[in-house]
């Protein structure tokens, strides 16, 4: 039955519902977004509840097979690995390690980009130009080789890596930013606000930033999956989190000894990387797609 | 692969009569995987098993060889020899048809004689000898203190060697049978000298082993060629590659793939799925070598037995032998293997007991605990496999003594620097017998001249010990040495400078299709009856 | 005009390749340890050497003057010893260098051939089934973590089936002989009874790190050229092309290709530099002897020396080629020279 309107009015949906609307009518994106609520989810509630220790060594069932296989156990349900550690928990612990870091050292990296961005985007002239030709220079090497260079000179380890990989993010944001913000200013109603009297921070924070920050989340995501891989690269060469740390890349390096008698200890890490990145991208695809056709509309 | 082009070349290299040219391009070969890089060409400078392993059977030979059944003497380069009855001379007697190696870089003129003996060994006895100083230690050597027994050497006559000792020593003859005393070429010495690239004698050498030299590329692999005028019967491999490998999946990853034909120390873990399998064959072989767990007693805490003793009560033989060695060894309750004929069957043996622990470390005077590095090394080793694993367990056990363990681990030879220059606290490690005599064990892991020469990574000396060890070999009486090292071995027992660990078979996996390749249970392997069938 | 465009570039890389010298000049500084030692590489410096070295790089001097003296080594080829063999990094380099280039070089010419084709029918078969494969595929390979995918693929076809080899770049028992360090061409070049074996032995240790290395490439150019065929095929004169009466691959290729794959060229520069980065990981699974692995062997092994010439040499690669391809870019695409 059609719905009663006591009154006729015209009813537009906003940007952000509009764009809603966009990218749940792509089953790929909504599928992605839900992986990434998972591993979230996972990723917090594992700091607290968790099946089994991840670090406990238990020395009388090494490399169980997985519980369906008939030598596995169902109080391991994905087998352990070859100290002796359940495998499930340890992947589950991954996720705040492996996805929850990369989303904090993201954060990171946003919040650093903000400032160096606002800061690039809202002057103009030599400091301007000088800055911009560091920024290209930064931008031109990939973000796990400056990575990689960060902790040579830091030193291996967990904490290292987020820092190195939230400085090798910062200058894909910092670029992002302010192209974006350039973009902005350049638009009619800035010139409005200036022509009303506005100084640069009051333009910055009341007309620009509501503006862009969609373009930011669509950064965000492709930063994401950018940081995800990263962690788990740095993991895996030893240069990150170092064992008996359950982060997924160092424990398919840890297993690395077992790949022939017990394949899974590498594989499942490996996919649980793959899904999460496949998720944030998914995301990101759909994001880009639905912000394309609300553009377009 | 090549059967097509392989016999026309056979065909010519016989009908010419003459060995192939240095540049034989030939695949008739065996690759071995090494688990890592020589650290010298020269037997004499190191003690480490892969250099030994790398080089010594396969460039060299030695006066005497050792009968791997039982571990008697047998002639090699010596045919013969004398000993006298006060036992300070032995007279060798040598063989006539030796010759060195011809390479690219060096000709002979002459074959083996006395002269080539005095070379080698005076190299290492006499500061003046030109080569001396070329290197700064002889490892071995010095950890027995040969300079102190042997006064001299020299040719009697060009077949004849003398020995003059100072003291009698019932071991010497064993020492001379051992990898490191592998025979150098005077004469290649001699042009070395002439054209003034004296550390060329350590780098690119001549021997006169069933192998010759033929190309090293640092951390990457040994190539050797054929030594056709070898003086034994040896098998039929035109080629010799030694492809370094330290990563023990990936050493099983190129056997399963046929890169390489035999592999050493394979992980325990899948030995089982490889012997299934028809395409490989598994050897094993019980082998003298020790696994341990050493401290550094000059460094506080460990310079107090009670910790040392508390330590000891601290480590799980039990669950090691079966988390690392997957129950291919047996437990150590001293240096010697139990089919050592120095061993004591009634000796001293400590259980697993954390509240035993627990309780020396308070009379120690370390109720809270303390912390201490275990050094692990990163390569696998047979008489211990996985080093890194094995500390996370110690870690484990430990901390529930309220001792903190942090693992050090370096790159290996970066490694075995540290470890010589004496910064660790405590170091996993281990020994393999290069003979039969005891006093291979119980000198170059515990003496003193050990702990000068770095050996002894315990840096422990004893002057009660070093008393025993040396009593043993004045006596060539085996009852007599058999009851000097049973007090040897108790005394070790109860000052614990070092905690045995395990005693580990030796397991090789190689290609059905190699011939000739055994186990040896005392020293280096050897590639001189290996072949390879099609 | 172009000429213009041209200066401006080289002074971009010129400043560039400076402040690239600039911090990899700072990086003696941060590199723990001794100074000295960090400069030379020299192990172990006695005190009466220390005096002598200390003057030679000019350590008494300001800051400005011994980065002079830095780059000017830099130049000459000094780039000191290697901290584990003691032997001139530049020589490593040099023996390194070229499996790298020869690896990274077949992986972006495999990625160009399967990316750019799969991406055009994918953008001529757009929301079909076709492209919807094509973009699943692309997807999933641009996800992948690199070195658990070339595990997987070792797992599946060197470890169950046997078929390939999991290291190197051929098997040890062939020499060849070292004439330019690009394994096909130096087996070309060489006169070796065993050539064709040669060959074919090395094209097979090369299948498995190919495909590895150009899944990421291969599925970035087959999206981007997707994307931007869709845009091109959206504009107006191809509307116009159409209306005139072409048939649809007249289109394609008179119009459609020629504008599409403009931006492509720049894509390669910037596909070169993730290729070198995902090079390293390649590398280190497949135990690959290129400047990657000698890069990561030397972090662990704290090689000071040999990361700081590892760090300039990839930087210097990675930053010629993009700006290379930059210019070569704006050189077929007038766009693109906007000033």
């Amino acid at each position: 039955m059609k719905k009663f309107r006591l009154y006729y009015e015209e009813y537009n949906r906003g940007p952000f519902q509009l764009l809603w609307s966009h990218f749940s009518r792509q089953h790929t994106a909504l599928f992605g977004l839900t992986g990434v609520a998972i591993l979230l989810l996972l990723a917090l509630v594992t700091l607290v509840l968790i099946p089994q220790d991840p670090y406990f060594q238990d020395a009388e069932y090494l490399l169980l097979p997985p519980s369906w296989q008939a030598d596995g156990m169902v109080k391991y349900p994905l087998g352990t690995d070859d100290l002796g550690r359940d495998l499930m928990s340890r992947l589950m612990r991954g996720s705040s390690y492996t996805f929850g870091l990369a989303i904090l050292a993201v954060l990171g990296a946003l919040a650093g980009g903000l400032l160096f961005g606002a800061l690039a985007g809202m002057s103009k002239g030599f400091k301007s130009s000088t800055f911009n030709h560091l920024l290209d220079l930064a931008l031109t090497i990939p973000s796990l080789l400056l990575a990689i260079v960060i902790v040579a000179v830091l030193g291996p380890g967990l904490t290292n890596t987020i820092w190195a990989i939230m400085l090798a993010l910062l200058p894909q944001f910092v670029h992002g930013v302010r192209n974006a913000i350039q973009d902005q200013l350049k638009q009619d109603y800035v010139v409005a606000y200036r022509l009303d009297g506005a100084n640069d921070w009051q333009i910055l924070f009341s007309v620009i930033l509501p503006n862009v920050w969609e373009q930011l989340i669509l950064l965000s995501t492709m930063a994401l999956s950018t940081a995800i891989l990263d962690i788990a690269a740095l993991g895996f060469l030893g240069l990150g989190a170092q064992s008996p740390t359950a982060e997924w890349g160092s424990m398919i390096a840890d297993s690395l000894d077992s790949i022939y008698l017990a394949p899974w200890t590498v594989a499942l890490p490996g996919l649980l990387i793959f899904i999460a990145v496949l998720s944030v991208n998914l995301v990101g695809d759909g994001l880009r797609v639905a912000m394309k056709k609300r553009r377009e509309n | 692969m090549m059967k097509r082009c392989f016999l026309p070349l056979a065909l010519l290299a016989l009908a010419s009569g003459c060995t192939p040219a240095p540049d034989a391009m030939t695949l008739n070969g065996l690759v071995y995987c090494a688990e890592g890089s020589p650290e010298s060409f020269n037997p004499q400078l190191v003690t480490s098993g892969t250099t030994i392993d790398a080089i010594s059977m396969q460039l060299y030979d030695r006066l005497l060889d050792i009968d791997a059944n039982n571990g008697n003497l047998l002639p090699a380069l010596a045919t013969s020899w004398q000993i006298s009855d006060d036992g300070l001379t032995y007279v060798f007697n040598l063989r006539t048809d030796v010759q060195f190696h011809q390479t690219a870089y060096f000709s002979p003129t002459r074959p083996l004689n006395a002269a080539d003996i005095e070379f080698t060994f005076n190299r290492i006895l006499d500061l003046n000898h030109p080569f001396h100083q070329t290197a700064t230690e002889y490892p071995y050597f010095d950890s027995i203190a040969w300079h102190e027994l042997v006064k001299s050497v020299k040719a009697a006559t060009p077949q004849q060697i003398v020995f003059q000792l100072n003291k009698p020593d019932s071991s010497f003859l064993s020492t001379l049978a051992t990898d490191f005393s592998a025979i150098l070429s005077a004469e290649y010495g001699a042009l070395l000298q002439k054209n003034k690239q004296l550390p060329l004698l350590d780098s690119m050498p001549i021997g006169t082993g069933p192998f010759k030299f033929r190309e090293y590329k640092k951390n990457v692999l040994i190539r050797y060629y054929r030594n056709a005028r070898y003086w034994r019967q040896s098998g039929d491999l035109d080629q010799l590659v030694i492809d370094i490998v330290p990563d023990d999946t990936k050493r099983l990853a190129k056997l399963l793939t046929h890169e390489c034909d035999v592999a050493p120390i394979p992980r325990l873990a899948e030995l089982s799925l490889l012997a299934k399998r028809s395409d490989f064959k598994v050897d094993q072989q019980t082998s003298l070598n020790v696994g341990y767990w050493a401290l550094n007693t000059q460094k506080a805490p460990f310079n107090n037995v009670k910790v040392r003793q508390a330590l000891a009560y601290a480590v799980n033989k039990q669950s090691i032998l079966q988390a690392v060695y997957f129950g291919q060894a047996e437990e150590a309750n001293s240096l010697l293997p139990p089919n050592s004929w120095g061993y004591n069957a009634q000796g001293q043996h400590r259980n697993f007991d954390l509240a035993k622990a627990k309780q020396l470390l308070n009379e120690a005077g370390y109720p809270n605990g303390f912390t201490l590095d275990i050094w692990a090394m990163p390569v696998q080793r047979t008489y211990n496999p996985n080093a890194l694993k094995m500390a996370e367990l110690l870690q484990a056990d430990l901390a529930k003594i309220g001792v903190s363990a942090n693992i050090v681990s370096y790159e290996w030879n970066t490694f075995r620097r540290k470890l010589r220059a004496g910064e660790h606290d405590s170091v996993l490690i281990g020994w393999t017998a290069d003979n039969a005599d005891p006093d291979n064990f119980l000198r170059p892991l515990l003496s003193c001249a050990a702990a000068i020469s770095g050996s002894n990574r315990t840096n422990w000396c004893d002057s009660h010990y070093d008393q025993l060890i040396a009593d043993a070999v004045l006596t060539a009486d085996v009852n007599k040495r058999r009851q000097l090292y049973f007090q040897a071995q108790d005394y070790v027992a109860e000052q614990v400078p070092l905690i045995p660990i395990a005693h580990s078979q030796r397991f090789q996996v190689k290609s059905i299709n190699v011939t000739g390749m055994h186990i040896n249970p005392y020293g280096g392997i050897s590639f001189t009856a290996a072949g390879k069938t099609r | 005009m172009m000429l213009r465009h041209l200066a401006r570039r080289t002074f971009l890389l010129a400043f560039v390749l400076m402040a690239l010298t600039v911090f990899s000049f700072s990086l003696n500084y941060m590199f723990p340890g001794d100074l000295l030692s960090n400069i030379t590489g020299l192990r172990d410096i006695s005190n009466e050497q220390r005096q002598e070295l200390s003057l030679a790089m000019g350590l008494d001097q300001g800051y400005l003057q011994q980065y002079i003296d830095y780059t000017r080594r830099i130049v000459a080829g000094e780039w000191g010893l290697s901290f584990s063999s003691q032997q001139p990094v530049l020589a490593e380099v040099r023996s390194v260098l070229p499996a790298t280039i020869e690896l990274a070089t077949y992986a972006l010419v495999l990625s160009l051939f399967l990316g750019i084709p799969s991406g055009i029918i994918a953008a001529v078969r757009k929301e079909k089934w076709l492209d919807h494969t094509i973009s699943g595929f692309a997807l999933v390979g641009y996800s992948v973590p690199v070195f658990w995918w070339a595990l997987l693929l070792i797992m599946v076809f060197s470890l169950q089936l046997g078929w390939l080899p999991t290291s190197g770049r051929i098997g040890v028992l062939y020499e060849i002989p070292h004439t330019t360090g690009l394994m096909l061409i130096d087996i070309w070049l060489s006169d070796l009874p065993y050539k064709h074996a040669a060959f074919r032995d090395a094209i097979i240790h090369l299948t498995l790190p190919t495909l590895v290395l150009a899944t990421y490439p291969t599925t970035v150019m087959m999206r981007f050229v997707r994307e931007s065929m869709i845009n091109v095929l959206e504009q107006n004169y191809i509307k116009t092309a159409r209306a005139k009466g072409l048939n649809r691959a007249q289109v394609l290729l008179k119009h459609g290709l020629r504008n599409a794959l403009l931006p492509v060229t720049r894509q390669i520069g910037l596909q070169f530099s993730t290729l070198i980065t995902l090079a390293m990981l390649t590398e280190v699974v497949f135990s690959w002897p290129g400047l990657g692995q000698w890069l990561i062997d030397s972090i662990y092994q704290r090689n000071y020396t040999a990361i700081q010439a590892g760090v300039l040499v990839i930087s210097t690669l990675v930053i010629v080629v993009n700006i290379s391809t930059e210019v070569l870019h704006t050189f077929f695409n007038p766009l693109a020279r906007k000033f």
